[in-house]
Protein backbone atom coordinates (compact mmCIF):
# COMPACT_ATOMS: atom_id res chain seq x y z
CA UNK A 1 0.00 0.00 0.00
CA UNK A 2 1.35 3.57 -0.74
CA UNK A 3 1.43 5.84 2.10
CA UNK A 4 0.70 9.18 1.09
CA UNK A 5 3.80 11.63 1.95
CA UNK A 6 4.39 13.53 5.04
CA UNK A 7 2.27 16.68 4.80
CA UNK A 8 1.16 15.70 1.06
CA UNK A 9 -2.67 15.91 2.27
CA UNK A 10 -2.18 19.46 3.63
CA UNK A 11 -0.39 20.63 0.35
CA UNK A 12 -3.78 18.96 -1.32
CA UNK A 13 -6.36 21.15 0.92
CA UNK A 14 -4.29 24.36 0.52
CA UNK A 15 -4.20 23.43 -3.60
CA UNK A 16 -7.97 22.92 -3.35
CA UNK A 17 -8.49 26.36 -1.35
CA UNK A 18 -6.59 28.23 -3.99
CA UNK A 19 -8.59 26.76 -6.64
CA UNK A 20 -11.56 27.34 -5.05
CA UNK A 21 -10.84 31.06 -4.04
CA UNK A 22 -9.53 31.77 -7.66
CA UNK A 23 -12.82 30.74 -8.58
CA UNK A 24 -15.20 32.46 -5.79
CA UNK A 25 -13.33 36.24 -6.07
CA UNK A 26 -14.75 39.02 -7.58
CA UNK A 27 -11.94 41.47 -7.37
CA UNK A 28 -14.64 43.65 -5.90
CA UNK A 29 -11.58 44.72 -3.64
CA UNK A 30 -13.62 45.34 -0.18
CA UNK A 31 -10.98 43.04 1.71
CA UNK A 32 -8.49 45.61 1.17
CA UNK A 33 -10.57 48.55 1.54
CA UNK A 34 -12.06 47.26 5.35
CA UNK A 35 -8.10 46.10 6.50
CA UNK A 36 -6.72 47.37 8.96
CA UNK A 37 -3.48 47.06 8.34
CA UNK A 38 -3.26 48.24 4.25
CA UNK A 39 -1.97 51.12 5.77
CA UNK A 40 0.95 50.02 6.72
CA UNK A 41 1.51 48.38 3.49
CA UNK A 42 4.40 49.42 1.42
CA UNK A 43 3.71 51.08 -1.37
CA UNK A 44 0.13 51.97 -0.28
CA UNK A 45 -2.82 52.02 -2.61
CA UNK A 46 -6.11 54.20 -2.21
CA UNK A 47 -7.83 50.81 -4.56
CA UNK A 48 -8.34 47.58 -3.56
CA UNK A 49 -9.66 46.87 -6.99
CA UNK A 50 -6.24 47.64 -8.01
CA UNK A 51 -4.56 45.53 -5.23
CA UNK A 52 -6.98 42.27 -4.88
CA UNK A 53 -5.72 40.88 -8.80
CA UNK A 54 -2.10 40.95 -7.84
CA UNK A 55 -2.97 38.94 -4.52
CA UNK A 56 -4.89 36.12 -7.00
CA UNK A 57 -1.57 36.04 -9.57
CA UNK A 58 0.05 35.17 -6.48
CA UNK A 59 -1.75 31.85 -5.38
CA UNK A 60 -1.48 31.18 -9.46
CA UNK A 61 1.98 30.81 -8.65
CA UNK A 62 2.90 34.04 -10.61
CA UNK A 63 4.27 37.24 -9.47
CA UNK A 64 2.73 39.60 -7.45
CA UNK A 65 2.38 43.45 -8.04
CA UNK A 66 4.54 45.79 -5.59
CA UNK A 67 1.14 46.62 -3.91
CA UNK A 68 -0.11 43.34 -3.33
CA UNK A 69 3.19 41.75 -2.03
CA UNK A 70 3.22 44.67 0.23
CA UNK A 71 -0.44 43.64 1.46
CA UNK A 72 0.29 40.42 1.87
CA UNK A 73 3.70 41.11 3.93
CA UNK A 74 1.54 42.99 6.37
CA UNK A 75 -0.85 40.25 6.84
CA UNK A 76 -1.91 39.57 10.70
CA UNK A 77 -4.93 37.39 10.18
CA UNK A 78 -7.13 40.44 11.31
CA UNK A 79 -10.26 39.04 9.91
CA UNK A 80 -12.22 42.04 9.39
CA UNK A 81 -12.31 40.98 5.49
CA UNK A 82 -14.33 37.50 6.37
CA UNK A 83 -17.70 39.25 6.68
CA UNK A 84 -16.97 42.23 4.22
CA UNK A 85 -16.36 39.84 1.43
CA UNK A 86 -20.06 39.51 -0.70
CA UNK A 87 -19.44 36.61 -1.87
CA UNK A 88 -18.05 34.19 0.95
CA UNK A 89 -14.18 33.58 -0.32
CA UNK A 90 -12.70 33.90 2.78
CA UNK A 91 -10.40 36.65 2.57
CA UNK A 92 -8.27 35.34 5.64
CA UNK A 93 -7.42 32.66 3.69
CA UNK A 94 -6.79 34.07 0.69
CA UNK A 95 -4.50 36.31 2.14
CA UNK A 96 -2.98 33.07 4.85
CA UNK A 97 -2.72 31.15 1.54
CA UNK A 98 -0.97 33.76 -0.34
CA UNK A 99 1.48 34.58 2.39
CA UNK A 100 2.64 31.08 2.62
CA UNK A 101 3.04 30.98 -1.36
CA UNK A 102 4.92 34.28 -1.46
CA UNK A 103 7.00 33.47 0.94
CA UNK A 104 8.27 30.51 -1.23
CA UNK A 105 6.50 27.98 1.08
CA UNK A 106 4.35 26.50 -1.24
CA UNK A 107 7.29 25.39 -3.65
CA UNK A 108 7.26 28.67 -5.94
CA UNK A 109 10.18 31.46 -5.52
CA UNK A 110 9.79 33.43 -2.45
CA UNK A 111 8.51 37.22 -3.48
CA UNK A 112 8.68 38.69 -0.01
CA UNK A 113 11.59 38.18 2.80
CA UNK A 114 11.17 35.46 5.11
CA UNK A 115 12.39 36.90 8.57
CA UNK A 116 14.12 33.61 9.81
CA UNK A 117 14.49 33.71 13.39
CA UNK A 118 17.38 31.04 13.66
CA UNK A 119 17.16 30.77 17.57
CA UNK A 120 13.23 30.28 17.98
CA UNK A 121 12.87 26.57 18.89
CA UNK A 122 15.95 27.21 21.45
CA UNK A 123 15.21 29.93 22.77
CA UNK A 124 11.65 28.28 23.64
CA UNK A 125 13.56 25.13 25.25
CA UNK A 126 16.05 27.87 27.12
CA UNK A 127 13.16 29.51 28.84
CA UNK A 128 11.37 25.93 29.22
CA UNK A 129 14.62 24.83 31.24
CA UNK A 130 14.77 28.06 33.65
CA UNK A 131 10.79 27.40 34.97
CA UNK A 132 10.04 23.97 34.58
CA UNK A 133 11.42 20.89 36.41
CA UNK A 134 13.28 18.17 34.84
CA UNK A 135 9.98 15.85 35.45
CA UNK A 136 7.81 18.80 33.91
CA UNK A 137 10.56 18.66 31.06
CA UNK A 138 10.51 15.08 30.76
CA UNK A 139 6.80 14.77 30.82
CA UNK A 140 5.68 17.76 29.21
CA UNK A 141 7.60 18.96 26.17
CA UNK B 1 -11.14 19.59 50.10
CA UNK B 2 -10.45 18.96 46.38
CA UNK B 3 -13.44 17.70 43.92
CA UNK B 4 -12.74 14.53 42.47
CA UNK B 5 -11.39 14.50 39.06
CA UNK B 6 -13.92 14.34 36.76
CA UNK B 7 -13.12 14.71 33.30
CA UNK B 8 -8.98 13.66 31.90
CA UNK B 9 -8.51 16.52 29.11
CA UNK B 10 -4.61 17.54 27.21
CA UNK B 11 -4.13 20.92 28.04
CA UNK B 12 -2.25 21.75 25.03
CA UNK B 13 -0.31 24.68 26.24
CA UNK B 14 1.54 25.30 22.43
CA UNK B 15 5.33 26.61 22.49
CA UNK B 16 6.06 30.05 23.26
CA UNK B 17 4.37 30.04 26.22
CA UNK B 18 7.22 28.06 28.15
CA UNK B 19 8.34 31.96 28.25
CA UNK B 20 6.03 31.98 31.41
CA UNK B 21 5.73 29.07 33.23
CA UNK B 22 3.49 30.67 35.77
CA UNK B 23 1.01 30.60 33.54
CA UNK B 24 1.15 27.11 32.60
CA UNK B 25 1.28 25.71 36.60
CA UNK B 26 -1.34 28.27 37.22
CA UNK B 27 -3.97 27.27 34.42
CA UNK B 28 -3.16 22.91 35.60
CA UNK B 29 -4.21 24.34 39.00
CA UNK B 30 -7.10 25.98 37.80
CA UNK B 31 -8.63 23.03 35.77
CA UNK B 32 -7.77 20.88 38.81
CA UNK B 33 -9.81 23.10 41.32
CA UNK B 34 -12.47 23.09 38.30
CA UNK B 35 -12.35 18.65 38.66
CA UNK B 36 -10.41 18.34 35.36
CA UNK B 37 -7.23 16.25 35.93
CA UNK B 38 -4.91 17.73 33.00
CA UNK B 39 -1.87 16.22 31.09
CA UNK B 40 0.02 19.12 30.07
CA UNK B 41 1.98 18.93 26.47
CA UNK B 42 3.65 21.50 24.50
CA UNK B 43 6.73 22.59 23.37
CA UNK B 44 8.73 22.53 20.21
CA UNK B 45 7.53 18.64 19.82
CA UNK B 46 4.19 20.26 19.77
CA UNK B 47 4.24 22.57 17.76
CA UNK B 48 1.12 23.54 14.90
CA UNK B 49 3.40 24.22 12.48
CA UNK B 50 2.05 27.85 11.79
CA UNK B 51 5.48 29.20 12.40
CA UNK B 52 6.43 27.70 9.26
CA UNK B 53 5.00 29.73 6.45
CA UNK B 54 7.79 29.98 4.92
CA UNK B 55 8.18 25.80 4.45
CA UNK B 56 4.97 23.89 4.24
CA UNK B 57 6.26 20.63 3.77
CA UNK B 58 7.74 21.14 7.05
CA UNK B 59 4.53 23.09 8.58
CA UNK B 60 2.52 19.52 7.14
CA UNK B 61 5.24 17.47 8.87
CA UNK B 62 4.24 19.10 12.10
CA UNK B 63 0.83 18.93 11.72
CA UNK B 64 0.56 15.45 11.00
CA UNK B 65 3.09 14.47 13.81
CA UNK B 66 1.21 16.38 16.30
CA UNK B 67 -2.13 15.66 15.63
CA UNK B 68 -1.31 11.80 15.60
CA UNK B 69 0.39 12.59 19.36
CA UNK B 70 -2.94 14.42 20.32
CA UNK B 71 -5.14 11.71 18.84
CA UNK B 72 -2.41 8.72 21.36
CA UNK B 73 -3.27 10.64 24.14
CA UNK B 74 -7.34 9.56 23.54
CA UNK B 75 -8.33 12.81 25.91
CA UNK B 76 -10.35 16.02 24.91
CA UNK B 77 -7.60 18.85 24.15
CA UNK B 78 -7.70 22.05 25.75
CA UNK B 79 -6.01 24.69 24.14
CA UNK B 80 -3.80 27.52 25.29
CA UNK B 81 -2.66 29.49 22.64
CA UNK B 82 -4.72 31.20 20.19
CA UNK B 83 -2.08 30.59 17.29
CA UNK B 84 -2.39 26.65 18.01
CA UNK B 85 -6.47 26.87 18.17
CA UNK B 86 -6.64 28.69 15.02
CA UNK B 87 -4.07 26.73 12.74
CA UNK B 88 -5.71 23.92 14.56
CA UNK B 89 -9.10 24.95 12.58
CA UNK B 90 -7.91 26.24 9.62
CA UNK B 91 -5.64 23.77 8.51
CA UNK B 92 -4.07 20.79 10.69
CA UNK B 93 -7.73 19.44 11.22
CA UNK B 94 -8.39 19.99 7.50
CA UNK B 95 -5.09 17.77 5.96
CA UNK B 96 -5.38 15.21 9.34
CA UNK B 97 -7.74 12.70 10.93
CA UNK B 98 -8.51 14.65 14.46
CA UNK B 99 -10.05 11.97 16.91
CA UNK B 100 -10.52 14.01 19.90
CA UNK B 101 -12.71 16.93 21.18
CA UNK B 102 -10.84 20.39 21.24
CA UNK B 103 -12.13 23.54 22.91
CA UNK B 104 -10.40 26.84 23.89
CA UNK B 105 -9.19 27.70 27.68
CA UNK B 106 -10.83 31.05 27.62
CA UNK B 107 -14.21 28.76 26.01
CA UNK B 108 -13.83 26.01 29.13
CA UNK B 109 -13.10 28.60 31.94
CA UNK B 110 -16.24 30.39 30.56
CA UNK B 111 -18.83 27.01 30.69
CA UNK B 112 -17.32 26.40 34.30
CA UNK B 113 -17.69 30.16 35.12
CA UNK B 114 -20.22 28.87 37.77
CA UNK B 115 -17.46 26.66 39.16
CA UNK B 116 -14.88 29.28 38.93
CA UNK B 117 -16.36 31.89 40.54
CA UNK B 118 -16.67 30.79 44.30
CA UNK B 119 -12.93 30.11 43.71
CA UNK B 120 -11.99 33.41 43.68
CA UNK B 121 -11.64 34.12 47.16
CA UNK B 122 -9.03 36.81 47.31
CA UNK B 123 -9.97 40.54 46.31
CA UNK B 124 -7.87 41.64 43.59
CA UNK B 125 -8.43 45.57 43.65
CA UNK B 126 -7.54 46.98 40.43
CA UNK B 127 -9.40 48.87 37.56
CA UNK B 128 -8.17 47.25 34.22
CA UNK B 129 -8.87 47.45 30.95
CA UNK B 130 -8.90 44.36 28.49
CA UNK B 131 -6.40 44.37 25.63
CA UNK B 132 -7.96 42.93 22.48
CA UNK B 133 -7.77 42.39 19.05
CA UNK B 134 -10.17 42.00 15.99
CA UNK B 135 -8.87 38.63 15.14
CA UNK B 136 -9.52 35.88 16.70
CA UNK B 137 -12.49 36.97 18.78
CA UNK B 138 -14.67 35.23 15.18
CA UNK B 139 -13.59 31.77 16.40
CA UNK B 140 -13.59 31.97 20.19
CA UNK B 141 -15.64 35.13 21.55
CA UNK B 142 -12.59 36.31 23.69
CA UNK B 143 -13.45 39.78 23.91
CA UNK B 144 -16.81 39.16 25.47
CA UNK B 145 -15.41 36.31 27.49
CA UNK B 146 -12.34 37.33 29.09
CA UNK B 147 -13.95 40.77 30.86
CA UNK B 148 -16.99 38.62 31.86
CA UNK B 149 -14.18 36.01 33.42
CA UNK B 150 -12.33 39.04 35.24
CA UNK B 151 -15.71 40.22 36.44
CA UNK B 152 -15.97 37.48 38.54
CA UNK B 153 -13.12 38.37 40.44
CA UNK B 154 -14.28 40.26 43.71
CA UNK B 155 -12.26 44.05 43.64
CA UNK B 156 -11.31 43.85 39.76
CA UNK B 157 -13.27 46.78 37.57
CA UNK B 158 -13.13 45.78 34.19
CA UNK B 159 -13.22 49.80 32.03
CA UNK B 160 -14.30 50.09 28.53
CA UNK B 161 -10.91 50.00 26.29
CA UNK B 162 -12.43 51.91 23.86
CA UNK B 163 -9.35 50.52 21.69
CA UNK B 164 -9.15 47.10 19.15
CA UNK B 165 -5.72 46.21 17.84
CA UNK B 166 -5.63 45.08 14.29
CA UNK B 167 -4.43 41.24 13.85
CA UNK B 168 -5.03 38.53 16.07
CA UNK B 169 -2.34 38.93 18.76
CA UNK B 170 0.64 40.91 19.14
CA UNK B 171 3.79 38.82 18.24
CA UNK B 172 2.99 39.14 14.70
CA UNK B 173 3.80 42.62 14.71
CA UNK B 174 7.42 41.78 15.81
CA UNK B 175 8.27 42.58 12.26
CA UNK B 176 6.05 45.40 12.28
CA UNK B 177 7.82 47.90 14.08
CA UNK B 178 5.55 50.98 12.70
CA UNK B 179 2.37 49.11 13.92
CA UNK B 180 3.71 47.17 16.97
CA UNK B 181 4.53 51.22 17.91
CA UNK B 182 1.38 52.41 17.56
CA UNK B 183 -0.53 49.32 19.38
CA UNK B 184 1.87 50.45 22.55
CA UNK B 185 1.04 54.01 22.14
CA UNK B 186 -2.68 53.00 21.50
CA UNK B 187 -2.83 50.69 24.70
CA UNK B 188 -1.04 53.35 27.17
CA UNK B 189 -3.51 55.93 25.71
CA UNK B 190 -6.70 53.65 26.10
CA UNK B 191 -5.29 52.81 29.61
CA UNK B 192 -4.98 56.48 30.73
CA UNK B 193 -8.09 57.20 29.36
CA UNK B 194 -10.13 54.96 31.20
CA UNK B 195 -8.45 55.56 34.28
CA UNK B 196 -7.20 52.17 34.83
CA UNK B 197 -4.65 50.88 36.81
CA UNK B 198 -3.28 48.29 34.17
CA UNK B 199 -3.19 46.50 31.16
CA UNK B 200 -4.84 42.77 30.87
CA UNK B 201 -3.53 40.63 27.98
CA UNK B 202 -5.87 37.16 26.94
CA UNK B 203 -2.51 35.49 24.96
CA UNK B 204 0.52 35.07 26.09
CA UNK B 205 1.94 36.79 22.79
CA UNK B 206 0.59 39.82 23.65
CA UNK B 207 1.42 39.68 27.29
CA UNK B 208 5.38 38.97 26.45
CA UNK B 209 5.75 42.42 24.19
CA UNK B 210 3.36 44.41 26.29
CA UNK B 211 5.18 43.30 29.22
CA UNK B 212 7.61 45.85 27.71
CA UNK B 213 5.33 48.76 28.87
CA UNK B 214 5.22 47.61 32.38
CA UNK B 215 9.67 47.26 32.18
CA UNK B 216 9.73 50.89 30.73
CA UNK B 217 7.37 51.85 33.55
CA UNK B 218 4.49 52.98 31.24
CA UNK B 219 1.43 51.34 32.66
CA UNK B 220 1.14 47.34 35.05
CA UNK B 221 0.63 44.61 32.15
CA UNK B 222 -1.27 41.10 33.49
CA UNK B 223 -2.20 38.06 31.77
CA UNK B 224 -5.75 37.61 32.89
CA UNK B 225 -4.81 33.86 34.24
CA UNK B 226 -2.34 35.82 36.73
CA UNK B 227 -4.91 37.64 38.39
CA UNK B 228 -7.39 34.85 38.47
CA UNK B 229 -4.43 32.32 39.79
CA UNK B 230 -4.11 35.67 42.22
CA UNK B 231 -7.40 36.00 43.30
CA UNK B 232 -7.33 31.92 43.68
CA UNK B 233 -4.02 32.30 46.23
CA UNK B 234 -2.18 29.98 43.63
CA UNK B 235 2.06 30.87 44.78
CA UNK B 236 3.09 31.01 41.49
CA UNK B 237 5.82 34.27 40.48
CA UNK B 238 6.29 36.02 37.10
CA UNK B 239 9.47 35.26 36.35
CA UNK B 240 9.10 36.68 32.91
CA UNK B 241 8.26 40.09 34.34
CA UNK B 242 11.13 40.32 36.64
CA UNK B 243 13.39 39.51 34.12
CA UNK B 244 12.24 42.09 31.35
CA UNK B 245 12.29 44.94 33.95
CA UNK B 246 16.02 44.23 35.16
CA UNK B 247 16.82 43.02 31.36
CA UNK B 248 18.68 40.29 32.64
CA UNK B 249 18.40 37.42 34.12
CA UNK B 250 20.58 35.58 37.40
CA UNK B 251 23.55 33.38 37.19
CA UNK B 252 21.98 30.20 37.75
CA UNK B 253 19.88 30.90 35.03
CA UNK B 254 22.71 31.93 32.66
CA UNK B 255 24.50 29.07 33.96
CA UNK B 256 21.55 26.59 33.00
CA UNK B 257 21.07 28.36 29.15
CA UNK B 258 24.82 29.06 28.78
CA UNK B 259 26.59 32.24 28.21
CA UNK B 260 26.81 32.77 25.01
CA UNK B 261 23.05 32.00 24.07
CA UNK B 262 22.29 33.83 26.43
CA UNK B 263 23.87 37.00 25.33
CA UNK B 264 22.58 36.15 21.34
CA UNK B 265 19.11 35.38 21.72
CA UNK B 266 17.85 35.61 25.94
CA UNK B 267 19.13 39.43 26.05
CA UNK B 268 18.24 41.24 23.53
CA UNK B 269 14.63 40.02 24.10
CA UNK B 270 14.52 41.48 27.91
CA UNK B 271 16.24 44.42 26.83
CA UNK B 272 13.46 45.60 24.06
CA UNK B 273 11.36 48.46 25.19
CA UNK B 274 8.67 50.27 23.49
CA UNK B 275 9.24 53.22 21.66
CA UNK B 276 6.75 55.39 23.47
CA UNK B 277 6.00 58.82 21.86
Amino acid sequence: MNRPAIGGRLKEFQQSEVERILGACTRCGKCYEVCPMAQYAKPPSENGRSVVPGVLAVLRGEAGSPEALGWIAVCTRSGVCVPACPENVDPKMMMRLARMTALGGRGQPAQIESKQDRDYFDRIRAFARLQLSDDELKDWT
Amino acid sequence: MSQPFTERVTFWYGCNVLRHGDIIHSCLDILRALGFEPAAVGGPDYCCGSVKDANQGTAGGMATRTVGKLNQRAAPVVAWCPSCHSHMHDFMERANDRHFDITYLVDLLHANRAKLAPLLAQPVPMRVIVHQHVGFNELVPVNRMVPELLRLIPGVDVAEAGYTAPGYMCASFAALPKAMDDINNNTVRAAKAAGADAVVTMFHQCYRELVGLDAAGAVPVYNYIQLIARSMGLPYTDDYKAWKRAGMIGPDGIAKVGIEFYERAIVPELKKRPNLR
